[in-house]
């Protein structure tokens, strides 16, 4: 009689039969404990393949931390860190083949060229010199690609530490404030190439600063606060969670909202100033009952819903209350 | 470049090494540094006496260690104080970890490139020497020769070996550069010139509690005594002078005496390791 070994599988069956590819990522109540110095606090979130996440806060909210433990360089001191269905620490070296990683303000060797970097790192990850030539085109250092980095400049190094986290055309991308320095074009290039991995279903986090460069390219944002997740969601469930209003302005706008007592309860200071779960109402006021069709609508900018949660985080429970 | 043809990451890092101490020079200038030094006491080492002349084997042997025990730990030092808070600094020893790597492999990988560096600097300067010996001194048995050489280079990379996990330990704990080489180079200090002068003058002095056992052991704690101690073994120690010969007093045979350089570089091993795996990040 044949013997039988239970594997743990990470997929799932649903009932009906087909198979559920589990999250990329999968942060379950995580919890980082270093001595008396709480880094993560119950932490809990998932990114599936072909999302971005942005993760955001200030320095020392736990940003760093996080990444680690997704790379499994740490294990949580509470809760469940996953990786494609797998733990993250315990199955740390076979997740490292999936996950692409560029650590923040990364340097590398002064003395190597780029393509011996890409080489030296390519070779670690068993990637073969084809994909290697194609990405010193793709990433356009070809003409650099014999020089030594020390002559590098910021854009073309932050470029390099790209090519170097995609080289195993990985599941996961880890990216760590990946446009700091850079000029605009060459953050447009990142964040191209960025949406083109997300496209092939690359599960991405970026962890960034620069919120209105990340705002147009991410799914999610993960708000961090002194190690505790503050707000998870797209840009519009952050501005439902926020008290920041929408606004809606157009000319002649006093005049038509004196007529229509709905309306008039929003009007404030020459706009029409409401939360997003009155957005659909007003919408359909302004149109059916004031036959106005050309307006403008101005959602809260995720720096804007940032800045409103992390004063929200920063003030006292009684302050908020 | 070839390091795609190789597929062991221990390999792998250890040709990044080697391509790092080629591109910074570090092996140009330490082979040249040990090329002039071996040289300078092989064919004017006889300056001093008055008359020019090539030493006998095993003065050249004992001139050699004597000044290679302050050189090599040095150059040990300089070639591998930044391996891990380096890398830490720039940020690739995290990008690293990020890799399906090992701590033991970039251990390894590091200590195969430095050691492979080292074995050709001290190879190449040495191995010139050795060769000019033969072609101009006549009165030398060739296999004599050839045999103290070896034996020298063996003996100045195992000690060198100790220097480079030595250095290993003092990078993994330390936060920056600067403190890393300032560390090493008090240990430098203290092991070449502070302990090798108190274990001196305990051998000269008349001290009741300085038997055998206890020069022995004082012997055994310091892997650059172990070091002089092996060339004086080696050459019979009569060619030392002063105190130096009664460090060959020592009644450990040489193997006994390597296999005390190889319990050094396990044991400093086997630490280098315990700290890199428990190095919080």
């Amino acid at each position: 009689m044949g013997q039988y070994t239970a594997v743990n599988l990470p997929f799932e069956h649903n009932n009906t039969g087909s198979v559920m590819v589990p999250p990329s990522i999968k942060l379950t109540d995580v919890s980082l404990q270093y001595n008396d110095f709480t880094a993560l606090n119950n932490v809990s979130f998932e990114v599936n393949a072909g999302q971005t996440m942005a993760l955001l806060g200030h320095n020392g909210a736990g940003k760093s931390s996080l990444i680690k433990v997704i790379l499994g360089l740490i294990s949580p001191t509470v809760g469940k860190a996953e990786v494609m269905g797998q733990s993250a620490y315990t199955n740390h070296q076979q997740n490292c083949v999936d996950i692409g990683y560029l650590p923040e303000d990364v340097s590398f060797y002064d003395k190597l060229s780029g393509r011996e970097v890409l080489s030296y790192f390519g070779a670690l990850k068993g990637v073969n010199q084809a994909r290697i030539e194609s990405l010193i085109e793709e990433f356009g250092l070809g003409y650099a690609q014999h020089r030594q980095l020390k002559t590098y400049s910021k854009g073309m190094k932050q470029r390099l530490g790209v090519a170097q986290a995609i080289l195993s055309e990985p599941k996961i991308l880890l990216l760590d404030e990946p446009t700091v320095g850079l000029d605009p074009q060459a953050s447009q290039f990142l964040y191209g190439k960025i949406n083109q991995l997300k496209q092939s279903g690359c599960a991405v986090v970026i962890s960034t600063h620069e919120l209105s460069l990340v705002e147009a390219h991410l799914d999610i944002a993960l708000i961090m606060a002194k190690g505790q997740r503050r707000a998870l969601g797209s840009c519009s469930e952050l501005s439902k969670a926020s008290a920041l209003k929408i606004t809606i302005g157009f000319s002649e706008l006093s005049e038509r909202v004196k007529t229509n007592a709905y309306l008039q309860q929003f009007y404030d200071q020459g706009l029409l100033q409401f939360s997003a779960m009155h957005k659909a109402d007003i919408i359909k006021h302004l149109v059916t009952q004031c036959q106005i069709f050309d307006f403008e609508i101005k959602q809260p900018r995720l720096e804007d819903i940032y800045h409103d949660l992390m004063g929200q985080s920063l003030r006292s429970p009684a302050e908020q209350s | 470049m070839y390091i795609n043809k190789l597929t062991s990451p221990i390999l792998i890092i250890a040709y990044k090494e080697i391509c790092d101490s080629s591109r910074n020079r570090w092996l140009a200038f330490m082979g040249s540094m040990f090329l002039l030094l071996s040289l300078s006491v092989s064919f004017a080492g006889s300056a001093v006496t008055g008359s020019l002349y090539l030493p006998e084997i095993d003065a050249l042997m004992s001139s050699l260690s004597t000044i290679s025990v302050f050189i090599i730990p040095l150059a040990a030092i300089l070639l591998s104080y930044d391996a891990f808070v380096g890398e830490d600094e720039s940020g690739t020893l995290l990008l690293l970890l990020s890799y399906p790597l090992t701590r033991m492999q970039i251990l390894f990988g590091k200590l195969l490139g430095h050691m492979t560096v080292m074995l050709l600097a001290t190879g190449v300067a040495f191995g010139i020497t050795a060769v000019l010996l033969l072609l101009l001194g006549e009165h030398y048995h060739k296999a004599d020769l050839i045999s103290a050489f070896v034996q020298f280079l063996v003996s100045s990379n195992l000690l060198a070996l100790t220097f480079i996990l030595i250095s290993y330990i003092v990078s993994l704990k330390s936060t920056e550069k600067a403190k890393a080489i300032g560390g090493l180079l008090l240990v430098w200090f203290l092991f070449v010139l502070i302990y090798d002068l108190i274990l001196l003058t305990i051998l000269v002095s008349d001290f009741s509690f300085a038997n055998q056992y206890v020069i022995n052991a004082l012997i055994a704690m310091s892997p650059t005594d172990l070091y002089r101690a092996i060339n004086l073994v080696a050459i019979d120690g009569n060619s030392a002078s002063g105190s130096l010969t009664m460090l060959a007093s020592s009644d450990w045979g040489l193997a006994s005496m390597y296999a005390l350089l190889f319990a050094w570089i396990g044991t400093l091993t086997a630490i280098s390791h315990r700290i890199f795996k428990h190095k919080p990040l």
